[in-house]
């Protein structure tokens, strides 16, 4: 694993220096530490919901910490047949989800090189994480008609770490066999702008008629 | 193995990429704020009346008929949990308390996004036509649970069968003539009845339910809770009342 990195010089400044570059690429940093802190994130969210939803197993009274309003109420979001898609709690999805990307952060921090089934593994994971979290956005506006602050916790860094994985998968050449997504990669950010913004956009329309009462 | 230069790291900053993701969230502020600061300004809102004339006709159903001198216009969605909140929590006390005292008036404001909302406005109203209204209005509240949301009670039905049959029975109870009935809901009249409410609620400014009105002035709570919501409508009454 160390063979050819003698210097551990790390980061986006030693890859723009030169042939440090070519190791992870100029999505590399992004992606691993987004790993760590989106899969964090997504973790603890995860993980809230999941004691959230204990609780109110325990209690069907109990009204979680996150049902502020008619509109911001995990309660009745966690109460649908869509909050258990697969015949378990989502939340247990996301903690074993999350949870392995974390590791996968903290293992390319650590220098660890990995193989391309390995990534193909993260492109597959996080596809998968994008594709559902969408019908969950879907069907939260759409069919159950309220926004649970914990779940929109996990959309908002499932589609980052879905993105950045596919551009480095892209621009690695790990997908297609060699490298493409260039325009892609230079607009990466910008991609994902419009993406949120298309999403709260969506989210403003829908639940309107509440915003406005609020100003 | 030469890999493809991209250009992403180490060079002039700021980059297009950072403009121009810098710009659309900017944009996206400006965009959003304006319109939820600015939007409001088209629509009556704070000490504004609405003229009577836009929000009590001649023929819309009074629940209560105690008095002239204070009127309370409800516009209504017969699915909308808030609603059927709202009735349970403070206009059925009211116009039991307040009954004898003032005009209640509602009005039809059937959401999009209600699927049972229309049928049942169109139930409450062919009750009407049979001089029931009031009746259906609280068998439809009373029985909330009975249609409007699922047999769990987790989310809100869509389930018009089971509405309908849980309308018929209502109508049973009430002693109206079903027969009637479902050809009324399905009358031309009542599609305009409920129609011209709804005109009106837009004119009025109302965009969500439930929207109250007392003396043509928007009741605007301040109150976390119904209960305190209750008492902001009591104490509104009383004063119009003590006028």
């Amino acid at each position: 694993m160390s063979d050819s990195r003698p210097t551990p010089v790390t980061g986006w400044d030693a890859a723009a220096s030169g042939s440090q570059m070519a190791d992870d690429g100029p999505l590399g940093r992004i992606v691993r530490w987004l790993y760590l802190a989106g899969g964090g994130i997504g973790l603890l969210a995860s993980f809230v919901l999941m004691v959230e939803k204990i609780a109110l197993l325990a209690d069907p009274s109990y009204v979680p910490t996150c049902s502020l309003n008619p509109v911001l109420s995990c309660g009745s979001v966690m109460a649908t047949p869509q909050a258990a898609a697969f015949g378990v709690a989502n939340p247990l999805l996301g903690i074993t989800g999350f949870a392995m990307l974390v590791t996968a952060g903290i293992a390319l921090i650590a220098r660890f090189r990995p193989p391309q089934w390995f990534w193909l593994a993260l492109q597959a994971g996080t596809t998968f994480g994008v594709l559902f979290v969408h019908w969950l956005i879907w069907q939260s506006l759409y069919s159950i008609g309220a926004l649970c602050p914990y779940c929109m916790v996990v959309w908002a860094v499932t589609i980052p770490l879905f993105w950045y994985t596919t551009l480095h998968n892209l621009e690695r050449g790990h997908l297609t066999g060699r490298p493409t997504g260039a325009v892609l990669v230079r607009f990466h950010s910008f991609v994902l702008a419009l993406w949120f913004m298309a999403i709260i956009a969506l989210i403003a329309v829908r639940f309107w008629d509440y915003w406005v009462t609020l100003v | 193995m030469p890999k493809e230069k991209i250009v992403a790291g180490g060079r002039a900053w700021p980059s297009t990429n950072v403009l121009l993701t810098v710009g659309i969230v900017v944009f996206a502020i400006i965009v959003l704020g304006g319109v939820l600061l600015l939007g409001g300004d088209d629509k009556p809102r704070g000490s504004s009346t609405v003229p009577s004339s836009v929000l009590v006709n001649e023929d819309s159903h009074r629940i209560t008929e105690g008095g002239t001198e204070v009127t309370v216009v409800e516009f209504l969605d017969y699915q909308c949990p808030a609603c059927a909140a709202y009735y349970r929590n403070i206009t059925a006390d009211v116009e039991r308390d307040y009954g004898d005292r003032i005009t209640f008036v509602v009005r039809n404001f059937p959401l999009d996004n209600h699927s049972l909302a229309l049928p049942a406005a169109q139930a409450a109203e062919a009750a009407g036509m049979q001089g029931k209204f009031a009746e259906m209005y609280h068998a439809l509240y009373d029985n909330y649970e009975q249609w409007a949301v699922t047999e769990d009670g987790d989310q809100l039905s869509d389930d018009e069968d089971r509405a309908r049959a849980a309308f018929d029975a209502f109508a049973k109870e009430i002693g109206l003539d079903v027969d009637q009935l479902h050809t009324d809901m399905a009358s031309d009249a009542v599609a305009k009845r409920i129609e011209a409410d709804k005109v009106d609620g837009e004119k009025a400014g109302v965009t969500g339910t439930p929207t109250l009105f007392v003396n043509g002035e928007r009741f605007t709570p301040s109150g976390e809770t119904f209960a305190e919501v209750k008492q902001q409508f009591r104490d509104r009454l009383d004063a119009e009342l003590a006028r």
